[in-house]
């Protein structure tokens, strides 16, 4: 027999050899005394290795030999009362005023979602959606709930059977959607609703020009190029076209998007545009608020409520029974203007304001670009902002840590990372659009833009933990990883708020996590790699 | 008073009464369990990873990952072994994940020849360096080759569960111990005052 190699002795050292290969090896030996020294030497150093590294010269740290006590977890605590602060925060500064606005505009619903859907008066289908939505909130947050019991499965049985039920229950009663019913016409080419007529639902309406001189106890919606309204509707309008004329009664609110609207009768509640040029003449009455977007309005009719509005220039001419807040560039009160609360006009111009006009109060904000960076709020925002994000961020990396990670090592690579991520940016959005325009699609749709609304928020906190590695390092360990994302989190809220170059780097983080996300995902739905790629790579482990 | 025993001084019976009580939720069979193995954890945890820091956390995790996974153990099987096992998979899949981080710059020397050694130079190497050198030149071992060492000469696996934790084939340990041992001399080599290689000439 030839001398065998270093491999064979190892192997035949460790018992790994096939038994006629053992035998060969130790024959060898007797006859070899350099194959019988390296088989020592090989032996001596296994001994050698097993006895380094058995040898025990440092203590055991002291907190490990502790047996585990329910310590007071202050770090959480206070993370989570940052966060709730932050929760209240986004609460108060963004959703709350928003709703305001839009109550004030008379979307008066209490329910967040059903504001989102404009009460259903947009389109009826809405309802319907907004159901779907509300019944997708509650599957998730039920499966999140049972996801969260599960340990605790055999103890809780009761609690946790009472908590799914009365979830599946109010999911249930919430999908219920309401009947409705509404008379639909369309017209050769005009529509008319003569006068003397009444329609006792709901009329929905296409047609070149709708005229309603009758009387509809429901809504209208019409789309037209033409729309009059002449008679008495004693529901809401939405309308959209060319030209918009409201010449008789409206009962409920007017919603129109046009060219031009012009108002001449009497809304009974709110009246909200969209148009180039919005016309309240001064026999018109607004029995609520007004808000309009547009270039030029001109309210010289009496307007019981609010008035909210942007666009150009503005004219007021008539009364406004509450406060008025625009923002545009021209602001002319006529002597005959009479405004019983607050002024408030965001703007560069001076206002002109004829002698004679009258007001509760009148405060002009010149526009400012960029946040407050002086008052302490600004900075304490920030810190209860940095708090919602880190508990996001550590939701994720607890629940989903293997694509956390994954995800982070991603935005390694910025190029491919960048460019996938500026393509699912843009794309996603479209195609659950194309999506919901189906109804097939629609469940998935609507489910894919909130989880794109999920997805937008959780790439910063990818490329949070990806920064926080680049300064501390790679990390071993969940303790690690949340070190990397508070530091990493931070460093992205303070670029966030630099002028002027703040908006462009959170929207670099936005589509380098996006992408970061997409390959992370890809990596996972991708086939296995067969042999020849580094075993660590392609192994994977039950 | 009488002395708490130690995990090797526990039967397996004793073990198992323990196991059951803590799969009952019993808290203070818990802590026993952890008080008992806590040490032997965290000294296999500190050879597998490189710093204290990321052995402590480790130890910890492990523990919780124990709790977890303690449904699924076999109870026919020694619990050592089963717990070596988890704290294994544990310790690599850290590893595995900043591994991804670095580039697979130990890709190139799994394909490289090795060089034969010369058997008195190896036994002088052994003489040459305390327990402690060893354990410093391990930490600077690439991972998958310290991993390997430790899992054989430390935690004392078979080929078919080292196999199995670092997920390579089985035919593979033995080139993957083979290879890590060489890298330990050499670095232990290079530890020393005018160092030279502990290779004999030509190639295995």
């Amino acid at each position: 027999m030839n001398h065998f190699d270093e491999m064979t002795a190892l192997l035949y050292l460790e018992g790994q050899l096939e038994p006629d290969r053992a035998r060969e090896v130790y024959a060898h030996t007797a006859e070899c005394r350099e194959c019988a020294d390296l088989l020592r030497a090989l032996q001596h150093e296994g001994i050698w290795l097993r006895e380094a590294l058995g040898t025990d010269e440092e203590p055991v740290p002291a907190r490990l030999l502790q047996a585990p006590e329910r310590k007071t977890p202050w770090g959480w605590i206070a993370a989570l009362g940052l966060s709730a602060g932050g929760a209240y925060t986004v609460w108060t500064g963004i959703i709350d005023p928003w709703r305001a606005q839009a109550a004030q505009s008379g979307f008066t619903q209490g329910s967040l979602l059903t504001m989102l859907f404009f009460s259903g008066t947009f389109w009826k289908g809405w309802d319907a959606m907004r159901s779907l939505v509300e019944f997708l909130s509650m599957s998730t947050l039920t499966i999140v709930v049972s996801w969260v019991l599960r340990r605790h499965w055999r103890r809780l049985t009761t609690t946790a059977g009472i908590i799914v039920g009365a979830m599946l229950l109010a999911t249930f009663a919430l999908s219920v959607p309401s009947a409705s019913a509404a008379e639909t016409e369309h017209g050769h080419p005009n529509y008319t609703l003569a006068a003397g007529q009444t329609v006792p639902t709901d009329l929905i309406v296409f047609a070149e020009r709708t005229t309603i001189d009758g009387d509809v106890d429901g809504d209208v919606i019409a789309w037209s190029q033409l729309v009059t309204i002449n008679g008495h509707v004693k529901g809401d309008v939405i309308c959209g076209g060319q030209n918009v004329r409201i010449n008789g009664t409206v009962d409920g609110n007017v919603r129109a998007f046009a060219q031009s609207v012009d108002v001449i009768g009497t809304i009974g509640r709110n009246l909200m545009t969209w148009s180039g040029e919005t016309n309240v003449e001064d026999k018109a009455s607004v029995g609520g608020s007004v808000t309009f977007g547009g270039n030029d309005t001109t309210l010289a009719g009496k307007i019981g409520g609010d008035v909210l509005g942007m666009g150009n220039s503005l004219d007021v001419s008539g009364t406004v029974g509450r406060d008025l807040t625009v923002r545009g560039d021209h602001l002319n009160f006529d002597s005959t203007a009479d405004v019983k609360g607050r002024v408030k006009y965001v703007g560069k111009n001076e206002p002109e304001i004829a002698q004679g006009a009258k007001m509760g109060s009148f405060v002009k904000v010149i526009p400012k670009h960029g946040p407050e960076y002086a008052g302490w709020h600004f900075y304490w925002h920030r810190i209860l902002l940095w708090g919602v994000g880190f508990v996001f961020g550590l939701v994720l990396l607890l629940v989903v840590p293997h694509f956390y990670a994954d995800a982070t090592v991603a935005c390694k690579n910025y190029a491919p990372a960048a460019g996938f991520g500026l393509l699912f940016l843009f794309a996603t959005p479209i195609a659950a659009v194309i999506a919901c325009i189906t109804v097939v699609g629609l469940g998935v749709g609507i489910a894919t833009l909130l989880l794109y609304l999920i997805a937008l928020y959780a790439s910063t906190v990818f490329v949070s933990g990806f920064i926080g590695e680049v300064i501390l390092g790679p990390a071993v360990g969940t303790g690690a990883m949340i070190g990397r994302l508070a530091l990493g989190l931070f460093i992205l809220h303070v670029l966030r708020v630099l002028p002027y170059v703040g908006g462009w780097i959170l929207f670099i983080a936005i589509f380098w996590g996006f992408g970061a996300m997409v390959m992370a995902i890809y990596k996972r739905l991708r086939p296995q790699l067969a042999g020849g790629v580094p075993q660590p790579l392609a192994a994977s482990r039950v | 008073m009488e002395r708490r025993k130690t995990a090797e001084e526990m039967s397996a019976a004793e073990i198992g009464e323990m196991l059951a009580r803590v799969r009952q939720g019993d808290t203070d069979a818990w802590g026993e369990l952890y008080q008992q193995y806590a040490a032997a954890i965290f000294r296999f945890c500190r050879r597998a990873l490189p710093t204290k820091e990321d052995a402590e956390d480790a130890t910890t995790e492990i523990f919780v990952k124990v709790k977890q996974k303690l449904g699924t153990y076999d109870s026919s099987r020694p619990f050592t072994a089963w717990l070596y096992k988890v704290a294994s998979n544990h310790c690599w899949d850290s590893l595995r994940r900043r591994r991804i981080r670095q580039d697979l710059e130990t890709g190139d020397l799994e394909t490289l020849p090795l060089e034969h050694p010369d058997p008195n130079q190896l036994e002088q190497l052994q003489i040459d360096h305390t327990s402690k050198e060893v354990r410093a030149a391990l930490g600077k071992l690439p991972d998958r080759a310290r991993m390997a060492l430790v899992l054989r000469y430390y935690a004392d696996m078979s080929y078919d569960e080292i196999a199995d934790t670092l997920g390579v084939r089985r035919a593979f340990v033995g080139v993957l111990l083979l290879r890590a041992r060489h890298q330990l001399r050499d670095v232990l080599a290079e530890m020393m005052p005018g160092a030279r290689s502990v290779a004999a000439g030509g190639t295995s």
